[in-house]
C-alpha cells in the first residue's frame, strides 16, 4: 500500500479530474491517492467521479478554500 | 443524483494525520460584505429606481452559481471529457423549467395583445451563430469558465479568471468592431425562428419539452454506458 | 462553540447544494428577470459595453461602429455604469459569489500557476468574447435564455457549442495540462 499525493492547487476545472483519473490508473488496488485542490468545483466533481467508479472517497477541508480528496483505489 | 456526504467513509490506515494550520473564520467578512451589498442596493435605488432588481438578481445568480457549483461549461464539456452527464442533465432540467415559465409570460402578453417581452433574444440563425457558438465552446473550455462562470470565479478569488475576463472584454470589443461586417454579409442572410410561430404555442412547448426529455434520457444512457466498461 | 462545526451553519451556509437546487433556483430567478425587467438574463453583451467604456477612457471612439450605432446602444453608453442594469447585474454576480464563498469560509486568492494558464486565459477569453458577439450571446443569453425563449437559435447555438467544447477539451488536454 502506498500513498501518492497529487498537487492540483491552482488548477482549474477539469484538469484536477483528468489528472486524478490518469494517476489512479497507474496505481494498485489498495493504494491511496490524495488530490490537493483549491477549486471549489473540483471539490464536487472529483469526489463525484471517484464514488461513481466505486472507490472509497473522503474530502477533507485543510484550509479556507483548500481541500484534500482522499481516494482509496478499491478496484 | 443523491448528494453524498463526506463523512462515514473508511479512512485508510496508512494515512498519516498532519498538523494543519489554524483556519480563520471568514464568516464575519461574509456578513460584512452582505451588509455593504444591501446598503449599496438601497443607495442604488435612490439614484435609479430600476436598478435594485438587477442588483438583487445579480447577487442571487452569483450566490446560486457558487453555492451549487453550477457550471454551464462543464455541462457541455464533461460528457465528452469525463463521461459524466450529471450537470448536463441538470442544465436540461433548468431549460425545461424556464421554458414553461417564459412561455407562460410570453403567452400572457400575447393574448392580452401586448408586445411579447424578451423577443430580442429570438435571433437570426446563420453561419455566425454556428461560428460564434463554436468559438465560444472552445474558449470556455480552455479558459475554465464561460461568461457567468468567469464572473463567479472572479468572486471566488481566481486570478486566472480575472485575466480571462479582461480578455473576454477585449474579445467582445473586437467582435463588436467586426459586427457590422458579420451583420451585412452573414447575419442578414439568416432567419429568426420563434417556435410558437411554427408549431403554435402549445405545440412549441410540448415539442421543446419532449426534445429536452429525450436529450435527458440520452445523457443518462451515455453516462451509464461509460460506467459499464 | 465552534460555529464551523455547527450543523445548521453547515446546512445553511457551507455545504455545496445539489446541482438540482441550483437549476431550480436559477430558473426561478430567470423567470423573475423576464417578468420584471422585460428581458431574460444576459451576461456577455454587457462586456462589450464595458469594452467600449474602456476604449473610450483610453481615447478611442466607438460611435462609428455599427454595433454601437443604434440609439439604444448610444443611450446605454452615455448613461454610464450606474444606470446600466446589465452592468449592475454582472457586478452583482461577482459580489454574490464572493458572499457565498466568504459565508462558507472558503475564500482564497488563487494565483496563476503557470504560463500555460496565462495563455489559456488570454486565448479562451478572446475566443469567448468574439464568439459571443457574432453568435448573439454566451451560455446565458444565447443558450439558456435563447432556448427558454422558444427560439430555434438557442438549439443551433447548443449544437455548435457542444462541438466547440469537444475540440476545446482536446486542445486543453494536449496543450494546457
Amino acid at each position: 500500500m502506498k500513498e501518492v499525493e497529487l498537487d492540483c492547487l491552482g488548477e482549474a476545472c477539469p484538469i484536477p479530474l483528468v489528472k486524478a483519473e490518469n494517476k489512479l490508473k497507474e496505481m494498485e488496488i489498495g493504494d491511496v491517492l490524495i488530490v490537493q485542490i483549491d477549486h471549489s468545483c473540483a471539490m464536487k466533481n472529483v469526489p463525484e467521479w471517484a464514488r461513481k467508479e466505486g472507490h472509497n472517497v473522503e474530502v477533507e477541508e485543510i484550509d479556507d478554500g483548500e481541500w484534500e480528496i482522499i481516494i482509496e483505489k478499491v478496484k | 443524483m443523491d448528494e453524498q456526504k463526506t463523512t462515514g467513509i473508511q479512512r485508510s490506515s496508512t494515512r498519516t494525520k498532519r498538523v494543519r494550520k489554524k483556519k480563520k473564520n471568514q464568516l464575519p467578512f461574509g456578513i460584512a460584505v452582505l451588509v455593504l451589498a444591501i446598503i449599496f442596493g438601497i443607495l442604488l435605488g435612490t439614484k435609479n429606481q430600476g436598478m435594485p432588481i438587477f442588483w438583487i438578481t445579480g447577487l442571487a445568480f452569483g450566490y446560486i452559481l457558487q453555492r451549487s457549483r453550477f457550471c454551464f461549461t462543464a455541462s457541455m464539456r464533461d460528457p465528452f471529457l469525463t463521461g459524466s452527464t450529471s450537470l448536463t442533465r441538470t442544465v436540461l432540467t433548468a431549460f425545461a423549467i424556464t421554458t414553461i415559465g417564459f412561455a407562460a409570460i410570453k403567452y400572457g402578453a400575447f393574448i392580452k395583445g401586448l408586445p411579447i417581452p424578451g423577443q430580442s433574444y429570438v435571433v437570426p440563425i446563420s453561419f455566425a451563430t454556428a461560428a460564434g457558438a463554436f468559438m465560444f465552446g472552445v474558449g470556455m473550455v480552455i479558459a475554465g469558465g464561460c461568461a457567468s462562470g468567469t464572473l463567479m470565479r472572479v468572486g471566488e478569488g481566481f486570478t486566472m479568471q480575472i485575466l480571462s475576463l479582461f480578455f473576454f472584454i477585449i474579445g467582445s470589443l473586437w467582435g463588436a468592431h467586426d459586427f457590422g461586417w458579420w451583420k451585412l454579409n452573414v447575419i442578414l442572410k439568416g432567419k429568426a425562428v420563434f417556435l410558437p410561430d411554427v408549431f403554435g404555442w402549445i405545440g412549441a412547448v410540448i415539442i421543446q419539452l419532449l426534445i429536452i426529455a429525450m436529450l435527458w434520457i440520452a445523457a443518462d444512457k451515455w453516462e451509464n454506458r461509460k460506467n459499464l466498461t | 462553540m465552534d460555529i464551523k462545526k455547527n450543523k445548521y451553519y453547515k446546512l445553511w451556509l457551507k455545504d455545496a447544494w445539489p446541482y438540482i437546487t441550483g437549476a431550480v433556483l436559477l430558473s426561478m430567478f430567470q423567470i423573475v428577470t423576464l417578468a420584471v425587467t422585460g428581458n431574460p438574463w444576459g451576461v456577455s453583451g454587457v462586456l462589450a459595453t464595458w469594452g467600449a467604456w474602456m476604449y473610450e477612457t483610453v481615447g478611442g471612439s466607438v460611435d462609428k461602429w455599427y454595433y454601437f450605432a443604434s440609439e439604444g446602444a448610444q443611450r446605454t453608453l452615455e448613461g454610464g455604469f450606474i444606470n446600466h442594469g446589465g452592468s449592475i447585474r454582472n457586478i452583482g454576480i461577482i459580489i454574490g459569489a464572493l458572499i457565498a464563498t466568504l459565508l462558507s469560509s472558503g475564500f482564497k486568492i488563487k494565483k496563476l500557476k503557470s504560463w500555460k494558464q496565462v495563455v489559456a486565459a488570454i486565448l479562451g477569453g478572446l475566443l469567448m468574447g468574439y464568439g459571443a458577439r457574432i453568435g448573439f450571446g454566451c451560455n446565458i443569453g444565447a443558450l439558456f435564455s435563447g432556448i427558454a425563449s422558444l427560439s430555434l437559435s438557442g438549439w443551433v447555438y447548443a449544437l455548435f457549442l457542444f462541438l466547440g467544447a469537444i475540440i476545446g477539451s482536446k486542445l486543453l488536454v494536449k496543450y494546457f495540462m
